[in-house]
């Protein structure tokens, strides 16, 4: 079953070029798997799984975000490959995933590759600027958006045109216990993620809002958009009780603040 | 050199470059430096019309430059300002200037801008998603279109209000950071027990009756093995220092071995 066309194809490969220049560029749709999911969904004539692929791929990557020119795995292009695939070989979503996740580790290698010859390349654009060829210098900085964008289109036009023939073989000669440690492996990454964002935000300070969020999902089955509004007032209680010290602080101190 | 030849075309024109280029160049050694040259090229041009003071003034923004994006345009503002009204003598206060607020304006902006939106409103958008439903998608795309607005105004905040800007606001910027994270660990609160899936497969049998290891530990409270997990990643990564891709293939490794073994089932 390879139900994908050459249009298809074309078409996924630029989306995976465009996401790469969203995510180096324009930053709007940047860690947004669900946007990239119903994309893909819409090429491939079926939205419900792109957004179904991009949702389990935005929960798996909560966290996961390359910090500080750090490389991590690109969900966003993980989720346009498995959606891809899931509808193509109609071998089911899980199937989809797996791949989609191994094209999205594999780039990490490319992302190191790439920010490599980016080194060569801003050196060679000094080069120009101390030769007076202003041009050049200008033109040889835009090579590296080109690069970056390439980074994605490749891996996704070979994935999306070998990717279904070789998942489907694969699929046939899997064990059981690896498409079961497959789902589980989905289950537990999102773990992953959490974890990082727990390392970035200042968590032994401020625990407490950590265990309000645990109990009211966990004992009482909050959701998500109800605990985020609680997490809004808890903010807020705090930003305008410290405001309200900052200004008393402020009198104190007079007018110094002109320079 | 005191007048400034400068003005608000020029300075989106920069804002407008900067987003060209971005973090595409992200080199190791230079790291961002390649885009904030690409970007401001053109007002510096204006300022140092002669090549040789042009160069130098280039050659100065040859140097590592590694900031959030969003907010480094509020950098590249108030570089600008300097240079137009000092020229190459305000070479050193922008390097200066440079340097010293990288990091606190990539701290506010990573906290914000890369953790904090993707993981609300990535999880809302998610669960939506996972129902069919493009609402939470909708709301994203909406609070980041917002955020473009403003960061479309960043290069002059930067140039007319400059370092006061940032040493005002600076202050307050933090309590909005902090209070940033207090609704950001609330949602991850939340989402540790639903979203993380850890479930025991195994069975002891006693006499007659099969007891699931899974309801035992139910009875203990709910979503253990997902804290379990959780707290397990925090140790590593916070004390041991593993590295996040090494903790995703050791998952993945746990999760297999889990899985032939029957200690985990889906």
């Amino acid at each position: 079953m390879n139900n994908i066309n050459l249009v298809q194809v074309i078409l996924l490969t630029i989306l995976a070029a465009l996401k790469a220049y969203d995510y180096h560029c324009t930053q709007v749709c940047i860690f947004n798997s669900v946007f990239w999911g119903a994309m893909a969904g819409l090429i491939m004539g079926d939205l419900q799984t792109g957004l179904y692929v991009g949702g389990t791929m935005q929960l798996m990557s909560l966290g996961v975000v390359g910090i500080g020119g750090s490389s991590a795995p690109d969900y966003p292009l993980a989720t346009i490959i498995a959606t891809a695939i899931s509808v193509s070989t109609g071998a089911g979503m899980d199937i989809g995933l797996t791949a989609g996740i191994a094209v999205g580790m594999l780039f990490v290698q490319l992302d190191i590759i790439a920010k490599l010859i980016n080194g060569a390349i801003g050196r060679k654009a000094q080069e120009y600027c101390d030769a007076g060829r202003f041009e050049a210098m200008d033109r040889i900085i835009l090579v590296s958006v080109v690069l970056m964008m390439l980074t994605s289109a490749i891996p996704t036009l070979i994935a999306v045109t070998l990717g279904s023939t070789v998942v489907t073989l694969i699929v046939d000669t899997l064990p059981g216990w690896f498409t079961i440690g497959l789902s589980v492996a989905g289950g537990l990454l999102p773990a992953v993620g959490l974890t990082m964002l727990m390392t970035y935000m200042p968590t032994s300070k401020y625990f407490a809002y950590l265990l309000i969020g645990f109990v009211l999902n966990a004992y009482l089955g909050v959701p998500v958009l109800g605990i985020a509004m609680i997490g809004i007032a808890c903010a807020l209680l705090f930003y305008q009780q410290r405001m309200k010290e900052m200004s008393s602080a402020a009198i104190m101190e007079g007018g110094l603040e002109d320079e | 050199m005191s007048e400034q030849v400068l003005d608000k075309k020029d300075l989106r024109k920069v804002g407008h470059r900067w987003i060209q280029t971005c973090i595409a160049t992200y080199g190791y050694e230079l790291q961002l430096a390649p885009s904030v040259v690409y970007a401001l090229a053109p007002a510096l041009r204006k300022i140092y019309p002669n090549d040789e003071d042009y160069k130098k003034a280039l050659n100065n923004h040859f140097k590592y430059f590694n900031c959030m994006p969003w907010l480094a345009k509020i950098l590249l503002g108030a570089s600008l300002a300097i240079e137009d009204t000092q020229g190459l003598d305000g070479m050193n206060a922008v390097q200066d200037l440079k340097v010293g607020l990288i990091k606190p304006l990539s701290g506010i902006g990573d906290t914000i801008g890369w953790v904090m939106l993707p993981t609300i409103f990535g999880s809302i958008a998610a669960y939506m998603a996972l129902e069919g439903n493009m609402v939470g998608l909708g709301i994203w795309l909406a609070i980041n279109a917002i955020f473009w607005v403003i960061r479309l105004k960043l290069v002059e905040i930067g140039y007319f209000q400059g370092v006061r800007f940032i040493t005002q606001f600076g202050e307050k910027i933090n309590v909005f950071t902090e209070a940033a994270s207090i609704l950001g660990l609330t949602v991850v609160g939340c989402l540790i027990p639903s979203v993380v899936k850890l479930v025991c497969g195994l069975n002891f049998a006693s006499g007659d009756v099969i007891l699931s290891v899974q309801d035992q530990i139910d009875g203990v409270m709910p979503a253990l093995l997902p804290v379990a997990a959780v707290g397990i990643m925090y140790y590593l990564v916070k004390v041991k220092k593993v590295k996040m891709n090494h903790i995703i293939l050791g998952t993945l490794v746990v999760s297999m071995i889990g899985a032939a073994l029957g200690i985990f089932t889906v």
